[in-house]
């Protein structure tokens, strides 16, 4: 539609809109009444965001607000066709039913990396659904991030909200690093850091669901962190205070991601069930399983390396 | 064989006068009173009431002089009423629920007690698990006095049942209830006419529809567990889809001015949220029921969301305020 046109389209939307409150009629009704103007896509539009201001649209116990992920999806989708230009490979591995837990690397709080491998598994999937993913807890304290996190599926990292999930049958993303990837230095992005105690394989082992090492290669350059500022942190009781070529020196701008080149490479599931839920205690079978998944996404992440070539071009 | 002889505490308060009703009813149980300073409301048929104060160590021989074999306590105060300061609050509960502790040692006929508690033990916390089981009661810092009272009154049930191993000793841990015959701090929230938000926050809450909380009540006398049982309706509902399905206005108010303005509207007579509610508008929480289903057998028919729109659909027109029971003696 030209400009000319979308500014008529308005004033007609308008008028009709006055027309209705003239008519007596209350605001929501008017302006469900006065989208009829509309061509489709808008008009359906108007209508989803009155629909959601009466409460009527659908959150699952978590929080996970499906009609919220579809309506932000255009802006990932931006993000993952031409600001990171992502490429997915081995997403048939990813198994299209029951409980699965994808394990992947991962920098910074903010979980974009998550948003990648979902949009990744929308797109490349032939039975896609949409993963969970667990959250550094210290998010879920920030107004408005921890909200859309929970809509978008996060949850906070905890082994009883993961084997609940797992439990639900449910397709689960965790970052074994944890705080520690989180705030890698630069210099030391896709050097992979210790997976903890190994949390993870035992929530795997004890619910029976494979693993799916993910290597994701971009994420690691979004927010190159230089340095820190320990004081700031304590200061707002973050686990960190990264300081970055862009944040916080230019404001909100700083927490724009910079545009690297991005692969996303699914490995083979690695079976657990097989192990029986006792095997979760067993120390070196944990340690094991987790060093398995460690060098997998590791020797994935250089060969995804050198594939992708320059970071930024 | 003899029927079951049973005594409620706090039978003044609608759920407890609604158990009272549905037990006397029943033909298992040859003998039901109801101890309160208030008068239940409704039709009583035989249960016998006792008026008396819980507070009062002669509800000791009282009690005793009932040969009761099972005990259910349901006089655990969730907020401050009007006319009744914290302080009397902490009083009933605590005070209260030794006098009745030992009034059940003086009573050797006691086999089950079932105590009404509250999952407000548990807290509300950003970094909680998002549903709480019940092995998770002291994850975190008991920061209200409410929260306090609850963990000294589970603590003294779970010492006596340790003395007594014959006795079974029930602690539900009720979710905020909602209904239209109750006047609960949900309810009042919902009918503000303007509800303070927390800017930037959505949290998940869980209900517990009034039906359900009876019928839960009275599941967990015909069979009795060991120990905690969390209470609550399937699902959760966030904060910001219950007030639009309320048709309420919400008034988002940034953290540290949250507390400044809620006091100002109690001032005001408007409203008069407890530490403990104002901490679940924030962070909310979720508890795991599968205890609740498995073991003691009681499935709530209620969703959150069923007891939230049934609610509204019940109490009329929105703005009315929610029929006024007694909930403080």
């Amino acid at each position: 539609m030209t400009p000319t046109g979308q500014i008529e389209m308005a004033a007609r939307f308008l008028a009709a809109l006055r027309e209705g409150l003239d008519a007596g009629a209350e605001l929501p009704d008017a302006l469900t009444r006065s989208a009829a103007v509309l061509p489709g896509d808008a008009r359906e539009r108007v209508r989803a965001a009155l629909r959601r201001l009466s409460g009527d649209y659908p959150e699952d116990e978590w929080g996970f607000d499906e009609e919220f992920v579809r309506m932000v999806e255009p802006a990932f989708e931006f993000l993952y066709e031409r600001w990171w230009r992502v490429r997915a490979g081995g997403v048939a591995n990813v198994p299209a039913h029951g409980r699965v837990l994808l394990a992947a690397n991962h920098a910074g709080i903010l979980p974009w990396d998550a948003m990648m491998i979902s949009l990744a598994i929308q797109r490349e999937h032939p039975l896609p659904r949409y993963p969970r993913f667990l959250v550094l807890n210290w998010a879920f304290e920030l107004p408005y991030v921890s909200v859309a996190i929970r809509k978008l599926g996060g949850v906070v990292a905890s082994p009883h909200n993961a084997s609940r999930l797992l439990e639900q049958d449910r397709l689960l993303a965790v970052f074994p690093e944890g705080v520690k990837g989180a705030g890698k230095p630069f210099s030391e992005r896709y050097r992979l850091q210790r997976f903890g105690r190994g949390g993870f394989v035992e929530v795997a082992l004890r619910t029976g669901a494979p693993i799916v090492p993910v290597a994701v290669v971009g994420s690691e350059e979004i927010y190159p962190k230089l340095g820190e500022a320990p004081l700031l942190a304590r200061l707002l009781r973050a686990p960190y205070f990264p300081l970055t070529p862009t944040f916080p020196w230019l404001g909100p701008i700083g927490v724009v991601p910079l545009p690297s080149k991005w692969r996303i490479e699914f490995c083979e599931p690695i079976e657990t069930a097989a192990y029986g839920p006792a095997a979760a205690d067993d120390r070196a079978l944990v340690l094991e399983l987790s060093e398995q998944v460690r060098e997998t996404i590791q020797g994935k992440l250089y060969e995804s390396l050198v594939k992708r070539g320059r970071a930024f071009v | 064989m003899a029927g079951r002889r049973v005594l409620i505490t706090g039978v003044g308060s609608s759920v407890g006068a609604a158990l009272a009703r549905r037990l006397e009813q029943d033909p298992g149980f040859e003998y039901v009173a109801g101890l309160d300073t208030r008068r239940p409301g409704g039709d009583i048929g035989r249960t016998e009431l006792i008026d008396a104060d819980i507070r009062d160590p002669a509800i000791a021989d009282v009690i005793s002089s009932t040969a009761v074999d099972t005990l259910v306590h349901n006089q655990i105060v969730r907020r401050p009423g009007r006319g009744m300061s914290s302080a009397t609050m902490h009083d009933v509960n605590v005070i209260g629920s030794l006098q009745l502790i030992s009034a059940c040692e003086r009573t050797p006929q006691i086999r089950n007690i079932v105590v009404r508690g509250s999952a407000g033990i548990y807290g509300s916390e950003p970094q909680a698990p998002q549903f709480f089981d019940e092995g998770m009661a002291h994850l975190y810092p008991l920061r209200t006095r409410f929260q306090r009272d609850v963990s000294e009154i589970e603590n003294l049930f779970a010492t006596y049942a340790r003395r007594h191993p014959d006795v079974t000793c029930t602690l539900l841990r009720y979710q905020p209830a909602i209904g239209p015959s109750l006047d609960t701090q949900v309810a009042r929230y919902l009918s503000l006419p303007v509800a303070p938000t927390y800017l930037g926050f959505d949290p998940r809450i869980q209900l517990v529809h009034e039906d359900d909380a009876l019928d839960a009540l009275a599941a967990a006398v015909h069979r009795p567990v060991h120990g905690a049982v969390n209470v609550a309706g399937r699902g959760t509902i966030g904060l910001t889809r219950m007030l639009r399905i309320a048709g309420r206005v919400s008034l988002p108010v940034i953290g540290p001015l949250f507390g400044p303005v809620v006091d100002g509207m109690r001032r005001a007579g408007l409203a008069d949220l407890s530490p403990d509610f104002r901490r679940l508008l924030r962070y909310g929480r979720a508890v795991d029921t599968s205890r609740l289903s498995e073991d003691v057998g009681f499935e709530p028919r209620f969703t959150t969301e069923a007891a939230v729109t049934d609610y509204l659909a019940r109490r009329g027109s929105p703005g009315a305020a929610p029929s006024r029971v007694p909930v403080a003696p």
